[in-house]
């Protein structure tokens, strides 16, 4: 039987018709009662679809890797806490075992992706139980509150991931909440040496502890490369722990010169891990800049910032105003040098007081004429910056 | 290690400290991650310099 035909009461029919190939589909309906899927119009409309396949459905931002304003692509060794690509943390104890680089190695990404994160093992290090490596993405409190975890409604979340190594074997990760007490390890195995695979992680929910609903953290999603015993649990259920991965997971700064690249991270409501969600360019970046922004280019063109008046014989006061506005109020930190004019001196500015959107700038000076103005510039020197952090 | 930092227009109480290893200016928002982290340092017992 090709088709199956519903007749209509008076008049019309309904089709559903098999494929013409091999194999076996499955219409599945669910067990409760209700509309499952309805049309409008013509048929091009449908509502009912679930928020997994509809816009922002996934809750990592830049995990595709393409933005990366801080190192351009070029290769860090991190603090403890310091962020790498937009959005993507480092937890290291103790320092200087990897390096993080956008694209480190140029391989060639997965089909469908430019970027990855690649982390390198400095040394053959051996870890101890209280020591801990990784890659953490912080997922803002606002973007998890429908997940309604820490009671009985949680919701299932699936991760998927492109992920490529040197080493083969189980590796392993962790999610958690913000006051480390609740985490989930899990794990994931490498197969294949240097080569790109592709890996889904489904989760239940967590039906009690404390999840962030606002614009603190909400959930950190971990990536082990190298995890004492203190820091490791049993894969596969929620504990009351600080669990950065899974008990046995392969140490990647074990083996000098060992390498993880990920791409492609998507962290979306459900049991089934879905394409990646591919965001314009603009959006991905200023979604990456409501956390982190840079003022200046890294080109040889002179840029301004700011216009500033002058209030006193002594003081100028300007703003500068972000891209985007932040998810807290700003840490401002000023790199390399920058001028003003008139007076065309070397400005030591001070940047507050501030606010989501802007920051008030300050600058001392001699001589000056109320009601006059100066320029602040950054006199094209390549390596000036104002760096605008809200980071969770 | 942090320094107070007076407030450039009028004499209300400052809203920023000033972290001296970076040199980063750090505001009085309980989100802040850096000023949880100042928090944490002035629980421990530590002092910020005065503003100038």
């Amino acid at each position: 039987m090709a088709s199956i035909k519903l007749k209509g009461d008076t008049s019309g029919e309904l089709t559903i018709q098999a494929p013409a190939v091999a194999g076996t589909n499955t219409l599945d309906l669910p067990a409760s009662s209700g509309t499952l899927l309805t049309t409008t119009g013509d048929g091009s409309q449908l509502t009912g679809l679930p928020n997994s396949y509809a816009g922002t459905k996934n809750r990592i931002i830049n995990g595709n890797m393409r933005i990366d304003q801080r190192n351009a692509g070029a290769s860090v060794t991190p603090a403890n806490g310091g962020y790498t690509l937009d959005r993507w943390q480092t937890y290291i104890n103790p320092l200087g075992k990897y390096t993080v680089q956008q694209d480190a190695g140029a391989v060639t990404p997965p089909v469908g992706f430019t970027n990855y994160l690649g982390a390198t093992s400095t040394s053959s290090y051996s870890i101890t139980s209280g020591d801990y490596f990784s890659i953490t993405h912080n997922i803002e409190g606002y973007n998890i509150a429908d997940l309604a975890w820490g009671t009985a409604d949680a919701k299932t979340v699936t991760i998927s991931f492109w992920v490529r190594s040197s080493l083969t074997g189980t590796f392993g990760g962790a999610l958690r909440n913000s006051v480390a007490n609740r985490s989930y390890p899990f794990s994931y195995t490498i197969s294949v040496a240097n080569t790109w695979e592709q890996k889904t992680i489904t989760i239940p929910g967590d039906t009690t502890g404390t999840w962030v609903t606002d614009n603190g953290k909400g959930v950190a999603l971990l990536f082990g490369l190298g995890v004492g015993s203190t820091r490791s649990g049993t894969a596969g259920s929620w504990a009351a722990a600080n669990y950065i991965s899974s008990t046995g997971a392969t140490s990647v700064v074990g083996t000098s010169g060992a390498t993880l690249y990920i791409t492609g991270v998507q962290l979306e409501v459900g049991d089934t891990a879905t394409d990646f969600e591919n965001l314009q360019y603009g959006q991905q970046l200023a979604m990456c800049q409501r956390y982190f922004e840079i003022m200046g280019s890294s080109g040889s063109t002179s840029n301004g910032y700011a216009v500033c008046a002058v209030i006193s014989s002594t003081l100028t006061r300007g703003n500068l105003w972000f891209k985007t506005e932040k998810r807290a109020t700003p840490t401002i930190t000023v790199a390399g040098t920058w001028y003003s004019l008139p007076q065309s001196i070397t400005a030591s500015a001070s940047f507050f007081p501030s606010n989501t959107y802007n920051t008030g700038i300050g600058q001392t000076w001699s001589g000056l004429t109320v009601g006059q103005a100066s320029y602040l510039y950054d006199g094209g020197s390549g390596t000036s910056r104002v760096l605008i952090s809200a980071e969770l | 290690m942090y320094k107070l930092l007076n407030n450039l227009i009028n004499t209300s109480p400052s809203t920023t400290v000033l972290r001296i290893s970076d040199g980063a200016f750090i505001p009085f928002d309980p989100a802040n991650t850096d000023y949880q982290e100042y928090l944490e340092w002035v629980a421990e017992g530590n002092q910020p310099e005065e503003a100038e």
